[in-house]
């Protein structure tokens, strides 16, 4: 059986478990509308054949819905024993095309012994794509019970 | 079948479907406030609220997509340590595009508009029932190698004045109405 999820039993160093999600039309649609951010960058692939505001003629996914995922990892690990995420700064590197699949995922990078109910480790996150290239870092600050 | 009706199969919710989703809508960029209009320092709050809906709450959550099932079932977020239905934290997503549909803010609804980044503070849950003020401060804007950056300030506030979240948030603009206008059009304006 495994060990529950503590401030003290987690170390420096460990690895969580990571998420990957295509990313297909239908998901970006699917997250526009739950978000409501229906910029046409993300949703409309014929707006996008010609105002290619990345430099791309094909759809993005949302920043956002990048770093959803990126918290998925945190959430997915800390969420079930009560973790609380306080902060997460994320810097988007390079665009997500539609049609990718990018996996998500975390590293224990810091723990702060502050005190009961205001401990707090902080993880290194990132996004990858299929390729191999970084397409987002940043880093999430969690208290955990 | 256009992208708009495309995506009105996933709309579920009672926010979702009185939305306007048309963000190249002509009379909604009337509406929008523009990179080289926008007055540093100055701090605004959104006159609309935000009442959170369990099924708000629940729609973000699916649309990530995460199952993790504290976004969804109350019991189960209770014995996770929880007083309740847990929001995502990226929800606030939702809260700002539905706050944000025109005037000081609606910088983010823009055509041309791009994410380079963001910084959030979570310093009380989002819960059901919560009724949320929006608070927007630009704080910074800057030009380089040839894009328009903003920084600013954005706090959102429950019905009892707690802070819930804060954001400072980044977005790279389209300089002018002139240029949103091009990108409204479809054409390619890179440099604006």
């Amino acid at each position: 059986m495994a060990k529950k999820l503590t401030f003290e039993s987690v170390n420096c160093g460990d690895v969580l478990p990571e998420v990957r999600q295509h990313i297909s039309q239908e998901v970006i649609w699917e997250h526009a509308v739950a978000s409501l951010d229906y910029n046409p960058v993300h949703t409309d692939p014929e707006w996008c054949r010609t105002a290619q505001v990345f430099g791309l003629p094909v759809p993005v996914m949302h920043g956002n819905q990048t770093m959803s995922l990126m918290a998925k990892v945190v959430t997915n690990w800390a969420y079930p024993v009560g973790g609380k995420l306080k902060r997460m700064e994320v810097k988007l590197i390079k665009p997500v095309q539609v049609g990718s699949t990018c996996t998500y995922g975390a590293v224990v990078a810091e723990k702060h012994p502050i005190g009961k109910g205001e401990n707090f480790v902080v993880l290194d996150l990132w996004a990858m794509n299929q390729d191999g290239e970084k397409v987002a870092v940043g880093t999430a600050e969690i208290t955990l019970p | 079948m256009g992208y708009l009706e495309e995506m009105a199969k996933y709309q579920k919710t009672e926010k979702q479907k009185s939305f306007s989703a048309d963000f190249l809508e002509g009379q909604q960029i009337e509406d929008y406030e523009f990179w080289d209009e926008i007055e540093i320092g100055k701090e605004t709050v959104v006159p609309f609220k935000f009442e959170v809906k369990a099924e708000d709450m629940m729609a973000y959550a699916e649309g990530v997509p995460d199952a993790n099932p504290v976004f969804y079932d109350e019991e189960y977020a209770r014995k996770c340590g929880y007083d309740g239905l847990v929001a995502h934290p990226l929800f606030i997503s939702q809260v700002l595009f539905f706050l944000l549909q025109k005037g000081h803010g609606s910088w983010i609804r823009t055509p041309g508009a791009r994410n380079p980044g963001q910084i959030f503070e979570w310093h009380d849950p989002i819960r059901v029932g919560d009724i949320l003020t929006l608070k927007n401060k630009g704080y910074d804007k800057w030009i380089k190698k040839g894009k328009y950056y903003l920084r600013y300030l954005s706090e959102l506030y429950d019905q009892d004045g707690k802070l819930k979240v804060r954001g400072y948030i980044t977005m790279i603009l389209p300089k002018s109405k002139a240029d949103v206008l091009r990108y409204v059009k479809g054409e390619r304006a890179l440099e604006a």
